[in-house]
């Protein structure tokens, strides 16, 4: 029944619209009607700089026809006097999945099985996940209830796409009319979708986000390929849809603010300049967000205050949430503040009336109203190109457009009626008596009776009082006719029943009283009492007052507690007498100084003087260099592409996580520079991130680009042996296996680099098909040009000696043998091969290919000629690596300084940077570490560790910011505490940590336990 | 076929290799050991020092001027050197854990969640090649328990030397082992893998469930010869008379509290709390209750972002200052437990206690925390011998060269697998 009346519904709207679709048959008589309509004497906002006072908008099918003061009104126009409403562009959405079909998303873990190809039928790409060739367009659906929702707040037009893949496709530029498809869609192909999330796709590739980057820009090059003559070597309708959607508007979906650093990289390699959708938390990164020069999507979707009654529970909540409740609403301010250009998204909202509210608070938090219009019409439509029909009331524009009752911002404004196309859509009744007021009532003898009627005018609240006695009211109006019950005596059972219609301001009618007798009624407004509606509403609710822009915490960089207020700076510092290991061939020598300057060693040498320098006493101290972590996965959002058992295109770059509180704790262990390398997942793994722990620093300023690595690995996590049984179907299963990944991709790199330098040398490129750009095969052939180096995860002998084997028969070097623990046996032929070691100290019996790990390993390699580093791959570990190191003199018997080289110079030998890193030498980096006691000493902790002369972190100061957290948890603490006595909503204690990775984390769940 | 080639594959390496060397043969004549700063193991150094023992235990220690009757015995110089007791290491998996990804040597972790009946000691195996290792860091003591489930079982304590459990073993069933159902629970988000940490929903009825069980323990202990018998509860009968312990794995504050009082309301006496991260918080209601509490890693991350970056390290001093009875552990771990020595070298480094202070987290607390006082945990008369000989501080890695050890007065074969196979290599690249 219900089904039927709907339809019915929808049936009567077709035929009240003129410019129906004239290539459809109608049922019954035609019935197209003009649909010229005028609005005259309102405040029009036409754009968020152009009010005009009572002025007229005059539409006609659909579309603007004139707007202003002073317009002639031509016959046959229906006429709306709106004295004392206000017109407004009805909103815009860019991020819009409405009338697309649900995404179902593939079950993740690893338990699932492994799908190699895609499953999709037809001659599209070969990943699930690239799917250009969606058109939002083909899959839109009108759905009535949705559009009614997104109406009641304003929306007028949405810019819809599924959200569901990598490549998304195309969307689809719809009005929230809700007839059919054919008249809501304004623009097929209106813009073009992209993501790092793979969404429904249950390929197995990629399983992470520098996957999805790597197979992001390679379905650009290979697009490229295709035009270029591809398509004369093979079909591929996704391709092809690929090079179509390039030139459109290109929204990045996203939801984080170093995500927006990261989508719009990918956009430079191209030539594009994504819209990117943000995760509101844009503040936090300002200054590197408006460096991109992206303009962004950005949701309203803030933090609810967090439950802190309990203080123990309260705990778990961090700094970082506190400080993110507190400052999200004074994002939009903040983006406008830096001229980042931005339109607003009710996206990630649970109800669009938050919106509302969210938006309000913005404008509290500094956001001007101005902005706030355009940022809901002006600016989106622009972002979606489509400002010559939509974002503002103008001339030939599209008559979408609202009518309210007071200021759009008002919190007591109403929208009456939202229209869309030139077709009316009523939220609240224009017309809808405002009965707000005190009335004197009066049932039949009775005049004792007053009637207050308060609360908003579109939700009026009712109460009748007999001298005090309160006599709650039933009231439904219905139009213009009332409708009233009451118990006149809570005692006595017996109810009034009035029925009345309303007459000027009062109120008169007719009812019948507990025994049946008929009784006359009325209710007069008393004007002596009644005050302006308004007033009433603000007597009976007190608004809260809310945090204001003023009262908020400082940001930090990064946005965790630990974090600097400000930025710490490079100093000219003079260390004075200290004992200082030089790794260089003065040893260790005692009451020394040294004096940095500009990032660098600049003197070292006793009684050194500089003026302006700030000096450190390093009496009874040790300096040392930073040490260097050969192998770390701190400070990532992704650690393993697992999806394929070659992954050398993708890139640990692409996630590094500056925001991670493991990097100061590492500082805090005396580390200044880390390699982040890609897990263990498979064969060929991705590219490292050697990175310096400057703490505050955005990724781009920690990474050193021109330390070119990559992982590789053998043994028993490549060929899967502890990953159960869902995972025995990817080659390679065995180490036979292993060799034949390796052989195969270098004769395939070493074919690919041929044909890539025949063609680059070639005179005459017109007409040739150019060989088509392999990521992959572009970071192996960089190997076999000595442009990059491996380091290889490997344990047991028979697989060393294997890779050595494989890599002196076709020319090329490992670098770096990592774990490495049964280097021991091999050492021999390592230090033949060039090849390093960076191992454990002590390590060993938690899988089978570790039974014979030793901690002499790195001694005895050490003692063959091979350079041997001691590494962590664990984020505890990291920060004890100066003890670590020590144990190669209790296991082994290694002097002291050959023991500390393992942890500095080693390493920075190992990954080539031992011109600037790793000794204490005039010109080097003064990447330093003033330690309290011998540094391989048990009981050594840093007083100071700084990288290029900047200390990141200071024991003094780390005291310093312990109290600084405390206090500034007690300030929110307080603030959430008033906020919840007031009523807001609030979120029970939650904390979050992210997981700390390591070299087996594919799905993040199982590693903890095996390397 | 596939199971049957699988024990075959699994069972290779331990059957084709040098076994482990032969256990000390008892102390057969008396022993001086002289001129070593002693470290008695209870805050007391003894700089030039004297120790002697016979049939395996303790004669004298002092100064090097005690006198103590040399005839018949063995006297060595240990002038520059160091002695320790031996370091006990609580709360391990070692002789039931050898190699992880391998589930055929596990032994540690049996199915259900009530177990106070499956016991470490008869699974203890002295065949492990890793103890050998842990003996030549100074772990002569080991507690052995078994995981898992709410209940996971009893535990154990062994010298770590010996040719079977039964000789090896210190004391038997020391103490049964509660996990404490978690005030906040932790979860993983696949999204952006990291941990979200909320209360536990399931937590009132975890605790009904234990409650339940510890009823119908306490009543059935009070039969002298039930009906029907029942192994399970049988099993934890001591716990009501105080023979045993009742070790709880509790982290957070509020557990701590309600674990402590559960095992009070229950009838328990001795109730010892493991892992203990926010022990810090209730130090005073720990000291009030007298219950003492085994430390996890102390070398782990803090758990909470805005903690003190070295909260972890600082907390055994905090609790000692507090007057609670701290014992440091290496969680359920086996192979790393050799490293424990230098987590009381962590805790004096960080902590406002002093180096002999931190030496009784690894030896005197330990032993009375399980009942093995009388016998171990400090270099005294008429205690064992178990004592290592060091070439400088143990609790720092330059000083963790251990030369000798002795347990019970019999000589340790310090030898071990990785010693052996580090001498193997030394002689093909001719090293020295």
């Amino acid at each position: 029944m219900r089904k039927l009346v709907w339809t019915w519904l929808s049936l009567l709207a077709v035929s009240t619209v003129g410019m129906a679709q004239q290539t459809f048959p109608r049922n019954g008589a035609y019935d197209e009607r003009p649909g010229r309509y005028a609005f005259t004497n309102a405040t029009i906002v036409a754009d968020p700089q152009t009010t005009i006072a009572k002025g007229t908008l005059l539409i006609e099918n659909g579309k603007i026809v004139d707007i202003g003061t002073n317009i002639k009104i031509p016959k046959g126009t229906v006429v709306t006097d709106l004295s004392g409403k206000f017109i407004y562009p009805s909103l815009i959405d860019l991020d819009s999945d409405y009338g697309m079909p649900e995404v179902k998303r593939a079950s993740g873990g690893r338990r699932s099985g492994q799908q190699l190809e895609s499953n999709k039928k037809g001659a599209y790409g070969w990943n699930q996940a690239v799917q250009p060739e969606m058109r939002a367009a083909e899959l839109f659906v009108v759905d009535g209830k949705k559009a009614t929702d997104f109406r009641k707040y304003g929306w007028g037009t949405l810019l819809v796409h599924p959200h569901d893949g990598i490549v998304r496709g195309t969307g689809a530029l719809v009005t929230l009319d809700d007839e059919s498809a054919n008249k809501a869609l304004l623009r097929d192909q209106a813009s073009a979708h992209f993501s790092l999330d793979k969404g429904s796709s249950s390929q197995s590739y990629p399983s992470s986000v520098m996957g999805s980057v790597a197979l992001l820009r390679q379905t650009y090059y290979d697009a490229d390929w295709f035009a270029k003559g591809g398509k004369n070597a093979e079909s591929n309708l996704s391709l092809a849809s690929f090079n179509q959607i390039k030139t459109l508007p290109s929204f990045f979906d996203n939801s984080d603010k170093l995500g927006i650093l990261r989508a719009d990289n990918i956009g430079d390699e191209f030539g594009i300049q994504y819209i990117i959708k943000s995760g509101g938390d844009e503040y936090q990164r300002i200054g590197e967000v408006k460096a991109t020069g992206a303009s962004l999507l950005v949701p309203l979707n803030f933090p609810a205050a967090p439950d802190v009654e309990d203080p123990w529970d309260a705990d778990i909540i961090s700094l970082a949430e506190l400080k993110s409740w507190e400052m999200a609403p004074s994002n939009p301010a903040a983006l406008v503040k830096a001229g980042i250009p931005f339109a607003l998204t009710a996206d990630g909202l649970k109800n669009k009336g938050d919106f509302w509210t969210n938006l309000r608070k913005a404008i509290e938090f500094g956001l001007s109203k101005e902005k706030a219009l355009e940022a809901i019409t002006l600016a989106p439509a622009r972002l979606a190109r489509a400002d010559d029909m939509l974002g503002s009331l103008k001339k030939g524009k599209l008559a979408n457009f609202l009518i309210t009752s007071s200021d759009l911002f008002d919190e007591d404004n109403l929208i009456h009626e939202n229209w869309i196309q030139g077709k009316k859509f009523i939220i609240n009744d224009l017309n809808a008596a405002d009965l707000r007021g005190e009335y004197k009532l009066t049932v039949g003898s009775n005049s004792a009776l007053r009637m207050r009627v308060t609360g908003k005018a579109n939700k009026p609240e009712y109460q009748i009082t007999q001298d005090t006695l309160k006599l709650g009211p039933k009231v439904t109006l219905n139009g213009e006719q009332v409708t009233v019950t009451y118990q006149p005596d809570k005692k006595k059972p017996g109810t009034v029943r009035l029925s009345g219609y309303i007459n000027g301001r009062d109120i008169q009618g007719q009812g019948t009283l507990p025994d049946g007798a008929p009784v006359e009624w009325s209710a007069t407004l008393d004007t002596t009492r009644a005050t302006s509606s308004s007033d009433t509403v603000k007597a009976g609710r007190p608004t809260p007052k809310q945090p204001t822009f003023s009262d908020m915490g400082k940001l930090l960089y990064p946005f965790v507690g630990f974090g600097n207020e400000e930025m710490p700076k490079s100093e000219t510092i003079l260390i004075k007498n200290a004992t200082v290991w030089t790794n260089e061939a003065d040893g260790v020598v005692t009451n020394t100084d040294v004096l940095v300057q500009k990032g660098k060693i600049a003197k070292i040498g006793k009684n050194l003087s500089a003026s302006g320098a700030r000096e450190i006493d390093g009496t009874g101290k040790h300096l040392t260099n930073g040490i260097i972590d050969e192998h770390s996965h701190i400070a990532l959002f992704s650690v393993n592409e697992g999806g394929q058992t070659s992954s050398a295109e993708v890139r640990q770059s692409d996630v590094i996580n500056s925001e991670d509180i493991n990097i100061y704790r590492q500082l805090a262990g005396g580390v200044t520079t880390s390699q982040l390398l890609h897990g263990s997942a498979n064969s060929i793994g991705g590219q490292s991130a050697v990175i310096k722990l400057k703490w505050g620093a955005a990724p781009a300023e920690l990474w050193i680009p021109e330390a070119k690595y990559i992982k590789f690995a053998l043994g028993e996590n490549v060929k899967q042996s502890n990953w159960g049984d869902a995972a025995r179907s990817r080659f390679p299963q065995t180490r036979m296996g292993v060799e034949q990944v390796f052989y195969d991709h270098f004769i395939r790199a070493r074919e690919y680099d041929k044909a890539m330098k025949a063609y680059n040398n070639s005179r005459n490129k017109n007409n040739v098909t150019p060989p088509r750009r392999d990521l992959e095969l572009d970071a192996l052939a960089e190997i076999l040009n000595n442009e990059r180096f491996i380091t290889c995860h490997s344990y047991v002998q028979s697989e060393i000696n294997m890779l050595l084997s494989v890599a002196d028969s076709l020319d090329f070097k490992v670098n770096t043998f990592t774990h490495i623990l049964e280097g021991y046996k091999v050492a021999d032929k390592m230090a033949k091969h060039g090849a390093g070691g960076s191992t454990f100290s002590d390590w060993w019996a938690y899988k089978m290919e570790v039974k014979e790990a030793i901690p002499y390993n790195a001694a005895l390699m050490a003692r063959e000629g091979v350079v041997v580093a001691i590494n962590s791959d664990d984020a505890e570990m990291a920060r004890r690596l100066n003890q670590e190191a020590a144990k190669t003199m209790t296991f082994g018997g290694m002097s002291e300084q050959e023991a500390w080289k393992m942890v500095t110079l080693n390493p920075a030998k190992l990954l080539h940077l031992d011109n600037r890193l790793g000794s204490i030498k005039t010109g080097k980096d003064a990447d330093l570490v003033l330690w309290n006691d011998h540094p391989l000493s048990i009981y050594a902790r840093p007083d100071y560790t700084m990288i290029e002369g900047t200390i990141y972190f200071d024991y003094k100061a780390d005291q310093e910011k312990q109290e600084r957290i405390a206090k500034e948890k007690a300030r929110i603490v307080q603030k959430a505490l008033s906020a919840k006595s007031k009523g807001a909503e609030t979120k029970k204690p939650e904390g979050r940590s992210s997981k700390l990775l390591q070299c087996d984390d594919i799905i993040g769940v199982h590693a903890e336990e095996i390397k | 076929m596939k199971k049957i080639l699988f024990a075959f594959i699994a069972l290779l390496p331990f059957g084709g290799q040098a076994q482990n060397s032969a256990p000390a043969k008892p102390q057969a004549k008396p022993m001086v050991l002289t001129g070593a700063t002693i470290h008695l193991g209870n805050g007391v150094v003894v700089e030039n020092g004297l120790i002697a023992f016979d049939n395996g235990l303790i004669t004298a220690v002092g100064p090097s001027s005690t006198a103590v009757n040399r005839t018949g015995a063995d006297v060595i110089d240990l002038a520059g050197k160091h002695i320790f007791p031996g370091v006990i290491a609580m709360g391990s998996t070692i002789g039931i854990q050898e190699i992880a990804s391998v589930r055929a040597t596990l032994d540690f972790e049996e199915i259900g969640e009530i177990n106070p009946h499956v016991r470490s000691l008869v699974a203890y195996s002295t065949d492990s090649e890793v103890t050998p290792t842990l003996r030549a860091s100074g772990v002569l003591m080991a507690q052995s328990v078994p995981q898992g489930g709410l209940v996971s079982g009893s535990s154990s304590v062994f010298n770590t030397d010996g040719w079977n459990w039964e000789d090896a073993v210190l004391r038997k069933d020391d103490g049964i082992w509660l996990s404490w159902p978690s005030y906040l629970a932790r979860s993983f988000n696949y999204d952006d893998f990291s941990f979200t940490t909320k209360k536990n929903e399931k937590r009132a009825e975890t605790i009904s469930l234990l409650e339940s069980t510890f009823a119908d323990a306490k009543a059935y202990s009070e039969i002298d010869k039930p009906e029907m018998t029942n192994i399970r509860l049988d099993a934890m009968k001591n716990l009501f008379t105080g023979k045993q312990n009742l070790y709880v794995r509790a982290n957070y504050a509020k557990d701590i509290i309600d674990a402590v009082k559960f095992a009070k309301k229950m009838g328990v006496s001795k109730v010892v709390i493991v892992g203990g991260n926010e022990a810090a918080k209730v130090a005073p209601f720990l000291k009030e209750n007298n219950v003492p509490v085994v430390l996890g890693a102390l070398h782990s991350l803090p758990s909470r972002p805005d903690d003190d970056v070295y909260a972890v390290y600082e907390l055994p001093a905090k609790l000692h200052k507090a007057g609670v009875k701290v014992a440091l552990s290496y969680d359920d771990e086996w192979w790393r437990v050799r490293n424990l020595p230098y987590q009381a070298g962590t805790a004096a480094a960080f902590g406002d206690v002093s180096k002999e202070e931190a030496l009784m987290f690894l030896t005197q607390n330990p032993a009375q925390i399980m009942g093995v006082d009388a016998m171990v945990g400090t270099l005294e008369k008429g205690k064992h011998a178990t004592l290592i000989v060091t070439n400088g501080n143990m609790m720092d890695m330059r000083g963790n060269v251990v030369e000798h050890a002795f347990i019970k007065g019999a000589k340790v074969n310090l030898d071990n697998k990785q010693s052996r196979l580090y001498e193997k290599y030394k002689e093909k690249y001719g090293q020295e």
